[in-house]
């Protein structure tokens, strides 16, 4: 999977737990809190995310991650990897 | 359970969802005209290889003031809580009252039971994937932070389970908890039970819930002290109740429904689903002297009313051994369906309603009565003043249960 549909994935999952994101121009420097979900809305996309991707990895794995550009860098990654 | 100053506890405002109607106004309509919502269970979750009659909740409409994030994520057990509690607190005006000195009792255990059943459907090959919010939604007591989050609620909440009880005991808990001075104001909710095909196959296994020999008129199935009645017919609802003290009301210029002059609980000592007439018969002498009240003092009887065949043979049996044989009866679950957790709380609602109204419902498929000497409303509503009710519930492993309510 290229990072342009990784991209359309995460978008398309973040407009699952935040429905007041519909209409919404996503940055790569947005950060998930600044959206508005709180730890559980971060919970549930980041495991949408691993879930659409078939990704199983460890949550902690992506513990260092910043924003909606570095998360995508970092799933790309793991899908290269795995 | 002593220390009633009647008739100081008072309800100050009432909330009810149910298969015939959301809020009190549609609720009693439904009720009044005796229109049941029975049929095949249409919910996901509620078919495997088999079919149940019941009554389900259609679509909820949540008011504005709800936060919609909230509602989104709860289960529906939450989402009805949810408009349930909204009802009971614009009621009673409680936006007026102090919130860290208010409280919320939650009368159910294991309510969430369809999602549950769901989850484990959808993830059970593959539990790594399964929704963190699973982690909140499985505990009962996520339906306590949903409903303080949403109403600022800061004095005391927690869950009581009593099977089918739950709803009276959670009422009886927060009239303790209100006459103890933990709180000034403690609403009791009894929750919706919200059962998959598990547990519907197994309560018609274990003989409680009723067959499908009404299966082409779901809505005769339902027959609770009918000779024809073979067990109870589940049926979702949900209710609120304010409880405080006449001082605190009399603040909010709140006109309360009744008096609480009683609270009784019994254990038989028994893990089954089987009655113990003894122990029915203790809770109801129990909670008339509570109230100060001989039995000919009270006029209507809310009866716990299952359907289940040695249940109300039972129950009628206590009503008159302790000389209630007089007092007017109806039998809410006719309409409504069993709600279990819901149930306690959902007939007290409807005693108090009919106690403000001066009417009481129709019975509904009471055709052959088990004992036709008592005084039952048949199956057109009539108007009738309610000075002193009763009101009983029954749990499997035991539990006996009886409020007794003073129109003032």
């Amino acid at each position: 999977m290229n990072k342009e549909k990784i991209v359309e994935v995460l978008i398309h999952n973040i407009r699952e737990v935040l429905p007041e994101m519909d209409e919404y121009s996503f940055q790569s420097e947005d950060t998930l809190s600044d959206l508005g979900a709180d730890s559980v809305d971060r919970a549930e996309i980041i495991n949408l995310m691993l879930e659409e991707l078939s990704l199983r990895i460890p949550r902690v794995e992506l513990a260092g991650v910043s924003n909606l550009g570095e998360l995508v860098e970092v799933l790309h990654g793991k899908l290269q990897s795995a | 359970m002593g220390n009633f100053n009647r008739p100081d506890i008072l309800v100050s405002g009432v909330g009810v969802t149910a298969s015939i109607g959301q809020g009190k106004n549609a609720y009693w309509s439904a009720l009044m005209s005796g229109h049941s919502a029975f049929h095949f269970l249409q919910r996901p979750g509620r078919q495997k290889e088999s079919r149940f009659i019941g009554s389900e909740i259609s679509a909820i409409s949540a008011s504005d003031a709800i936060s919609s994030k909230l509602f989104r994520k709860a289960s529906l057990s939450g989402q009805v809580s949810l408009v349930t509690l909204h009802e009971a607190w614009v009621d009673a005006k409680l936006d007026l009252a102090d919130p860290s000195r208010i409280g919320l009792i939650i009368g159910g255990s294991n309510v969430q039971q369809r999602e549950m059943a769901q989850i484990f459907e959808t993830y059970h090959e593959r539990a790594e994937f399964v929704p963190p919010s699973y982690g909140l939604s499985f505990m009962d007591s996520d339906l306590c932070g949903l409903c303080t989050e949403q109403f600022g609620i800061q004095g005391l909440a927690y869950t009581v389970g009593g099977a089918s009880a739950s709803g009276q005991l959670a009422v009886i808990q927060a009239t303790q908890a209100v006459l103890s001075g933990q709180v000034d104001i403690c609403i009791a909710l009894g929750a919706m039970m919200d059962l998959s095909y598990l547990e519907l196959q197994a309560l018609r296994a274990l003989g409680a819930m009723g067959t499908d020999r009404y299966a082409d008129h779901p809505e005769l199935a339902c027959r609770p002290f009918d000779q024809n009645r073979d067990g109870f017919i589940y049926g979702e609802s949900c209710a609120a109740l304010v409880i405080e003290r006449a001082a605190t009301v009399k603040c909010r210029q709140v006109k309360p429904y009744a008096a609480v002059t009683g609270c009784a609980l019994k254990m038989d000592a028994n893990r089954n689903p089987n009655p113990s007439l003894a122990g029915e018969v203790h809770i109801i002498q129990n909670v008339l002297q509570q109230a100060g009240l001989s039995a000919t003092e009270v006029d209507y009887l809310n009866p716990h009313g299952s359907g289940s065949p040695i249940g109300d043979e039972t129950e009628l049996r206590a009503i008159r051994d302790c000389g209630l044989s007089h007092v007017k009866l109806n039998t809410t679950k006719s309409i409504t369906g069993h709600g279990l957790t819901a149930a306690g709380a959902v007939e007290i609602v409807t005693t108090l309603l009919q106690m403000r109204e001066s009417r009481l419902h129709p019975s509904k498929n009471l055709e052959n009565p088990l004992d036709p000497g008592l005084n039952w409303v048949g199956d057109q509503s009539i108007p009738f003043g309610i000075t002193n009710a009763l009101s009983l519930s029954f749990g499997f492993g035991g539990m006996n249960t009886a409020i007794c309510l003073q129109n003032i």
